[in-house]
């Protein structure tokens, strides 16, 4: 599943590290879920889509597999 | 970024590392007591009544050391969990097939027969070094 959490992210100029502790999260999990190694649960992907002000659609691409 | 999963192991919300913590000092105290227990039965250092009561506190140091981890496994993050998860399996399962198929090399003669003990030795080995390697493997 493709995101567009690495460009969100950029965009606020936070690290990897900052999202992470924004999220409750390790720093190793915004990794992989940036990478596309790792497709979190829905919980997280309301927390990321809550964190953003956007909605889960506009952050994550169900249809754009790259794995 | 996978030279990092040795860092990422210890690494994690401060409420992970906390509970990584924990189960640390109970898996260190219940291995001190396994060990006491052990020797003083085996040096007969404990009458009955000791041996026993080491046992039952060596028991309850284990079962504290599981709710630790079931602790720990309850509160880390979803992704550590889905690691921890994958490496108790592939420990459990290495345990049980790996040791039930040389049981049965140890029945036809062809393995010396060594006991069940080695099974918890392949098991503890093997968990730690899934977890490394599912660290890696997100990393």
């Amino acid at each position: 599943m493709k995101n567009r959490l690495k460009v969100l992210r950029a965009e606020r100029d936070w690290s990897q590290a900052d999202l992470a502790h924004r999220l409750e999260v390790s720093r190793q999990t915004v990794n992989a879920i940036e990478t596309g190694k790792y497709d979190p649960s829905l919980p997280l992907a309301f927390r990321v889509s809550r964190l953003f002000g956007k909605s889960i659609e506009e952050i994550f691409d169900p249809e754009e597999g790259s794995r | 970024m996978a030279d990092n999963s040795l860092r990422d192991l210890c690494s994690g919300p401060q409420r992970d590392r906390r509970n990584q913590w924990r189960i640390m000092l109970w898996t260190f105290l219940w291995a001190f007591s396994f060990v006491a227990v052990t020797f003083g039965i085996k040096r007969e250092w404990l009458p009955f009544g000791g041996a026993l009561a080491g046992v039952i506190a060596t028991s309850l140091l284990g079962v504290a050391t599981v709710l630790a981890y079931r602790r720990f496994l309850n509160e880390t993050d979803e992704l550590r969990r889905k690691i921890e998860v994958e490496a108790l399996a592939l420990a459990f399962g290495i345990g049980l097939f790996g040791g039930l198929s040389y049981w049965l090399l140890e029945l036809s003669g062809a393995v010396p027969a060594k006991g069940f003990v080695w099974i918890f030795l392949v098991m503890i080995v093997t968990h730690p070094v899934a977890v490394l390697i599912g660290l890696r493997r997100y990393s």
